[in-house]
């Protein structure tokens, strides 16, 4: 009799389970997939490795009867969340189902989402979300609201002390959007996407006819808004560029990210190096052929690709550890700082520093782009971030000066005052304050202007100032540059440097919070 | 003088019983090491005598291009693992410090001492 009891329990159990597995059930599943997407679980297996995933939460369902939810409870309620690893190391996951009631965001999910991120707090572990959800559940009224505030205040707790890491894969609109904001990393699959009022909402109060994908989708706001890091052409995708992305960044903001086995020889030196920057100096280069020659061979993976492409930001590898990159793109708009730009690499110092990861700047800059727009647009207060990122960060730091380094440009893009712990310069490298013709306007007017022949003299005085200060030498003189390097020697010169500078420990003062213009 | 007897009788016994362990370890050494060598001849032997035609090298058999194909898909498995920082491509295991010097360690901690856990 006992042993009947015991065996209707587990049926019962198993047959709970089984209902949770199939989430809205398999109508809803193969819909899923003609629209060419996966289910929460399909993702999460593809995500983690074989056997790791340990899932909590499996049967609670939602206690509301209004509008007919009383009939609609699915075990689980349209979330999938537990631990697992990737790669061998412990992550905290949580998957939206898209196949119970739109995955909407309802009470139960952001008790389950909380839980998750309250242990992945707690444990010093990795948080990935992978978001696919109609938005908030109606039916529950303001409950499904207070539901995404206590997402939101956890997601602001662990910014900065353990990786959060946020995938979208689907819809994500309204106020569901703010919670993939604000963790670490936004990463977009093809057919997603991200808005906080939708299409009907715009032509509404605007009149504007727009999609949902020319408003929100993965290439919007990885080209022109910014708010995702990363795109990927399909779910597997995303799920592969997660696992590349945790590879460069620690547990938590006590630990050292992974170091691969070194790959690439230490003193590797590429001799086409020396001969990158182009003698003309208007003339562009790709710095992103510095970083693939100077850096771990293939290890560079870029952030922000397509916003803001007048600066480069993203990880890569010297002997095996891993480096956050900056660089100033001379091949799009002369490297010029605007609003985008500053934003991006003030986004991704914080970042780096959050998470003890060294970084590398490469500077080739005329300065920041004139212009009533940007100055209308706030570029002070947008280029003063970096200067507070690079002040405020205590990670090791070092600047290479590839070619132009102009007036204020030059002092925020990690100069010696910035705290730079080392600050290298190339042959090629031009220090001043403003480019060689305005200064001699500026200087000698007089000069030229009583000369007999003012634009002979305007020549003289113009080769007599790019003499003076388009070159490294004067900065190293006076100990703004600690070395003038060949270019080819940047790798060993970088990793022996960086050996040094591994156990730096630099303090601020104590504070609450630094105030960084927003 | 009776002592001294007793002592010689007593020397006589204790040698003869280690020189008579000693000399049981010998024989036995010596029977392990005959054993041995016939295990030895008779393995000589059974490599000395024609292979199977099925145990022909594996890589006669495969044809170069597969090979090839193989390789490539070897190494090209051997980056995804690099990217991914799998367990056989790290050098530490995650959670541990790098350069884990008490200097790091108690920076660090000196660094995030305003922080608190307010997770509910």
């Amino acid at each position: 009799m006992a042993n009947d009891s015991a065996s209707d329990q587990l049926a019962t159990l198993r047959e709970m389970r089984s209902r949770a597995v199939l989430g809205g059930g398999q109508k809803r599943i193969e819909q899923q997939h003609a629209r060419g997407k996966l289910t929460a679980r399909e993702r999460l297996a593809l995500l983690l490795d074989v056997g790791s995933f340990q899932e909590f939460g499996a049967l609670a369902t939602h206690n509301v009867s209004e509008f007919g939810l009383d009939k609609q409870r699915t075990p689980g309620d349209g979330i999938v969340t537990g631990f697992g690893k990737i790669s061998g190391r412990r992550v905290a996951v949580f998957a939206q189902d898209f196949t119970v009631l739109g995955g909407s965001f309802s009470q139960v999910q952001s008790n389950k989402i909380c839980r998750i991120q309250d242990l992945a707090l707690q444990s010093g572990i990795p948080l990935i979300g992978l978001n696919d959800s109609g938005g908030a559940r109606i039916q529950e009224g303001v409950r499904s609201l207070a539901a995404y505030g206590e997402v939101f205040v956890r997601n602001v707790m662990a910014s900065g002390v353990i990786p959060q890491i946020s995938v979208i894969m689907g819809p994500c609109a309204g106020g569901a959007v703010y919670s993939p904001a604000l963790t670490d990393f936004v990463i977009m699959s093809e057919g997603s996407f991200m808005f906080l009022t939708g299409p009907d909402v715009i032509k509404a109060v605007t009149g504007e006819d727009v999609t949902a994908q020319s408003l929100g989708g993965a290439e919007v706001h990885t080209a022109q808004s910014g708010v995702a890091h990363l795109a990927a052409p399909t779910e597997a995708d995303a799920i592969e560029t997660v696992k590349r992305l945790l590879a460069y960044l620690p547990q938590n903001n006590n630990e050292d990210p992974p170091q691969v086995v070194p790959y690439d020889a230490p003193d590797r030196m590429d001799e086409a190096l020396n001969t990158l920057i182009p003698v003309a100096e208007n003339e562009p280069y790709d710095i992103r052929d510095a970083i693939a020659m100077i850096f771990d061979r293939g290890s560079f993976m870029e952030l922000h690709e397509a916003f803001a492409p007048n600066a480069v930001v993203g990880f890569a590898r010297l002997d095996g550890f891993s480096i956050g990159v900056i660089a100033n793109q001379p091949a799009y708009m002369a490297g010029a700082l605007n609003i985008d730009a500053s934003d991006k690499i003030s986004r991704f110092i914080r970042t780096c520093d959050a998470y003890n990861i060294p970084l590398v700047t490469f500077v080739d800059c005329p300065g920041f782009l004139p212009g009533t727009s940007q100055e209308y647009g706030g570029v002070i207060r947008h280029g003063a971030k970096i200067i507070y990122a690079y002040c405020e960060s205590s990670v090791p730091k070092i600047s290479i000066v590839t070619r132009k380094a102009m007036g204020g440009a030059y002092v925020a893009m990690c100069s010696k005052q910035m705290r730079t712990d080392l600050a290298f310069a190339w042959p090629t490298a031009q220090i001043a304050v403003m480019g060689a013709e305005p200064a001699v306007r500026v200087l000698y007017r007089e000069d030229v202007k009583n000369a007999e022949d003012p634009l002979a003299r305007e020549r003289e005085l113009i080769a007599y100032y790019r003499e003076q200060f388009f070159n490294p030498y004067r900065a190293a003189d006076v100990g703004q540059i600690d070395e003038v390097i060949e270019p080819v020697e940047t790798r060993p010169r970088l990793i022996r440097a960086l050996e040094v500078l591994r156990t730096k420990v630099q303090e601020n003062p104590p504070k609450k919070h630094g105030l960084i213009p927003t | 003088m009776s002592n001294l007897g007793w002592g010689l009788q007593m020397t006589v016994l204790g040698m003869g019983l280690v020189f008579g362990v000693l000399a049981l370890l010998w024989g036995l050494l010596r029977l392990v090491l005959r054993l041995e060598k016939h295990g030895a001849r008779r393995a000589d032997a059974a490599a000395s005598s024609p292979a199977p035609e099925a145990a022909a090298e594996p890589g006669e058999a495969m044809d170069p291009d597969l090979v090839a194909a193989i390789a490539a898909a070897v190494v090209a498995h051997r980056a995804v693992r690099r990217r991914e920082a799998a367990p056989a491509m790290r050098t530490f295991w995650p959670g541990s410090l790098i350069h884990a010097s008490r200097w790091l360690g108690s920076g660090r901690m000196r660094q995030t001492r305003g922080f608190q856990r307010r997770g509910r």
